[in-house]
């Protein structure tokens, strides 16, 4: 009986799980150098989108009304109600309070009272601890950081030259986040999913830039944020712009709490109290030196082993297969002899339905011989 | 559709049809593979030059080198020509389709296709001309019809005579615009559709000892009586019905087609809207396929 379909059996399907991983590089000079650099006012810039409600702010990988941007990521900034910054006649107080609050409900959840839990410093909210009561975000988009940041491959580099300066300034000291532990430590206990702890490094000079931190060695570098993989939300601590004579993590005299704002004092992220968001997030891109982190795709497929056995596929239905001057139905390669092997050249696999319905089609980049000489499996593979 | 990289290891491109990601979307498990086929819809098998100068080797060279275009989406576009399996390697020569074109199954002549007249108007004007179906009045005696024979034709090297085996086809799908008609048999009955794709290409299955009135065996071995000049298999007749959107209304028309003229059987010259179309005839056993030009008409 001739036949053109051959039934794929349980044996010839199968699924498998890859992750794919991506390097994401967000160079400082995106974030706030080529775009503004200190010819252009901080949050002027074209790549730069803001909202009348100044609650955040959106970074672009180029000026955003070009169909050709990007959005890459926002930033945004807010405190607990319990924060010793927190105070009535604050710049939009009851919105950093908000903006924390909704961070926090999603990402570390409610206790049992139904109170929204404060970020943890460690990660280890059973224990209690230090909490991160005044934080910003960077909110990474799901065209970043697709299915999820892959773990301990996250770098944040942070400009801690104390003075104010648009033009690169403030890069001349720098500390370096990473979640060193995240390859293998990280926390399950957050509603939206796996998270780990961001670690502070000097990562220029010869001096040590944090107060606890002797250079070189790891286990001195102190906890200043966390990482949401899945939920691709980077919480710092507002103690990286602080040294310790306010709160921060700055070491007194080899750097100084950071002048956030040009002209207002050296109050490290205490600055957040009289600015709206939009500037608050324009004074820590400013500081932005380097962003990088690997992706991860998860792509779930389906294996189809397409078995060509010898006897299999050894005729064709295509018109030139057959002869035009030696009567109609003359297969041309035999050559008008009747004992030589057919042969067929494939170039297409199509999958079908049980009604013949062409579902998938995959192509060979060159055509395949087949003849009764030789057996044939492609494998076919379709991601979801 | 560009041409896949064939510098350096084999490489596979596989992309869902349209069909293929509807399924997927709908969610209801229609999305389910269950067998597969190939094709070689790129090769010109007449390019195997078996007398070489240079040796085998050299004989499928060219077909070897033929570049292939990537996969893409339509599944109207792809996959005309599927490969056969059959078990016997020694065959010469592989049955065919070959329209069988004697009285009131030829093509109209002017126009090198069957015409279908869509309303009586057009039926009436034209009247008993050849080539000329009743789209309207389908079960009319003056309407013409498709008339497709199926068997290996070898010139008269192989003797007339029943075809018989795993060669004989048992089975076609007739594949036919929606929009513009649909398949009928002599007595004027409507074919049932087994499904309709999303560019409105309804399919039709009908099969020996089922579809009787449609599929047959070529019983009469005399010269003139099949265009089958050797194995003669089964034969598939069909007239087409024209659309109620045909019928009652020129917008199709003029979305897809144009005007002319057409000498009537009376020999006066009548002026038509018409729509060239296709009937893809397939042997579902075999694979072997042929396209029949269609032509539906309705009188100015």
């Amino acid at each position: 009986m001739a036949t053109t379909f051959k039934s794929l059996g349980s044996g010839d399907v199968t699924t498998t799980r890859t992750l794919l991983h991506e390097s994401i590089p967000i160079t400082g000079s995106i974030v706030s150098g080529t775009y503004g650099g200190d010819a252009v006012a901080l949050g002027a810039e074209g790549h730069v989108k803001t909202y009348s409600h100044g609650m955040f702010e959106s970074v672009f990988d180029y000026p955003y009304l070009s169909s050709s941007a990007n959005h890459i990521f926002d930033i945004t900034a807010g405190y607990a109600s319990t924060s010793v910054l927190s105070g009535a006649s604050n710049t939009q107080n009851s919105k950093k309070i908000n903006i924390y609050n909704q961070m926090a409900q999603v990402l570390v959840g409610y206790d049992i009272t139904g109170a929204v839990r404060l970020f943890d410093e460690d990660g280890d909210i059973v224990s209690g601890g230090t909490k991160l009561n005044e934080c910003y975000f960077l909110n990474f988009t799901r065209l970043l950081t697709k299915d999820e940041i892959k773990k301990g491959s996250f770098e944040l580099e942070l400009g801690v030259n104390s003075d104010h300066d648009q033009a690169g300034g403030v890069f001349t000291k720098r500390i370096k986040l990473t979640d060193t532990s995240g390859s293998n430590g990280y926390f399950v206990n957050s509603p939206a999913g796996e998270y780990g702890v961001l670690f502070a490094s000097s990562s220029v000079g010869t001096s040590a830039l944090l107060t606890s931190e002797t250079l070189g060695d790891a286990t001195t570098n102190p906890a200043c944020g966390l990482i949401f993989y899945q939920a691709g939300v980077a919480v710092i601590s507002g103690s990286v712009f602080n040294d310790t004579g306010i709160g921060g993590i700055l070491h007194n005299t080899n750097t100084d709490a950071m002048e956030m704002i040009d002209g207002l004092g050296y109050n490290g992220f205490d600055f957040i109290t009289g600015s709206t968001n939009d500037v608050v997030a324009d004074q820590i891109r400013n500081r932005i030196y380097n962003i990088s982190f690997n992706n991860t795709t998860e792509l779930n497929s389906t294996i189809y082993f397409c078995r060509a056995n010898n006897t299999d596929f050894n005729y064709s239905a295509n018109p030139t297969y057959l002869s035009t001057s030696n009567g109609p139905s003359e297969i041309v390669i035999k050559d008008g002899t009747r004992t030589n092997d057919p042969l067929t050249y494939i170039t297409t696999v199509g999958l079908y339905s049980a009604d013949n319905e062409l579902l998938a089609v995959a192509k060979v980049s060159e055509p395949l011989k087949k003849d009764p000489s030789n057996e044939l499996t492609l494998r076919v593979r379709l991601d979801y | 559709m560009a041409f896949l990289d064939n510098s350096g290891d084999i490489i596979l491109d596989a992309v869902l049809t349209d069909v293929g990601r509807r399924r997927l979307a709908r969610g209801d498990g229609s999305f389910k593979i269950a067998k597969f086929a190939l094709g070689d819809d790129e090769i010109n098998y007449r390019l195997y030059n078996p007398s070489h100068a240079s040796g085998s080797a050299y004989y499928d060279l060219e077909i070897l080198q033929t570049p292939v275009l990537e996969a893409f989406t339509d599944p109207e576009a792809q996959m005309h020509h599927r490969l056969i399996s059959l078990r016997r390697n020694d065959l010469l020569y592989l049955p065919i389709l070959e329209l069988f074109e004697s009285g009131d199954s030829t093509r109209h002549a002017g126009t090198n296709s069957f015409l279908v007249a869509v309303d009586t108007d057009t039926e009436d004007a034209l009247g008993d001309l050849g080539g000329l179906i009743y789209g309207a009045e389908v079960g009319s005696v003056l309407s013409s019809f498709v008339q497709i024979d199926q068997g290996v034709d070898a010139n008269g090297v192989l003797a007339v005579s029943a075809l018989s085996g795993d060669l004989l086809e048992t089975q076609y799908q007739v594949e036919l615009d929606n929009r513009f008609g649909s398949i009928y048999n002599s007595g004027g009955s409507r074919a049932r559709v087994s499904f309709v794709n999303e560019h409105s290409m309804a399919s039709y299955y009908v099969g020996l000892g089922t579809d009787a009135t449609y599929v047959s065996r070529i019983t009469d071995l005399s010269a003139g009586a099949s265009s089958i000049n050797g194995r003669r298999g089964t034969r598939l007749s069909f007239k087409i019905g024209a659309s109620l959107d045909l019928n009652g209304s020129t917008s199709l028309f003029t979305k897809f087609g144009g005007t002319s003229t057409i000498t009537a059987a009376d020999a006066s010259s009548v002026s038509v809207y018409h729509i060239d179309s296709v009937a893809r005839v397939t042997g579902v056993t075999t694979g072997y396929s042929m396209d029949i030009p269609i032509r539906f008409i309705k009188k100015v």
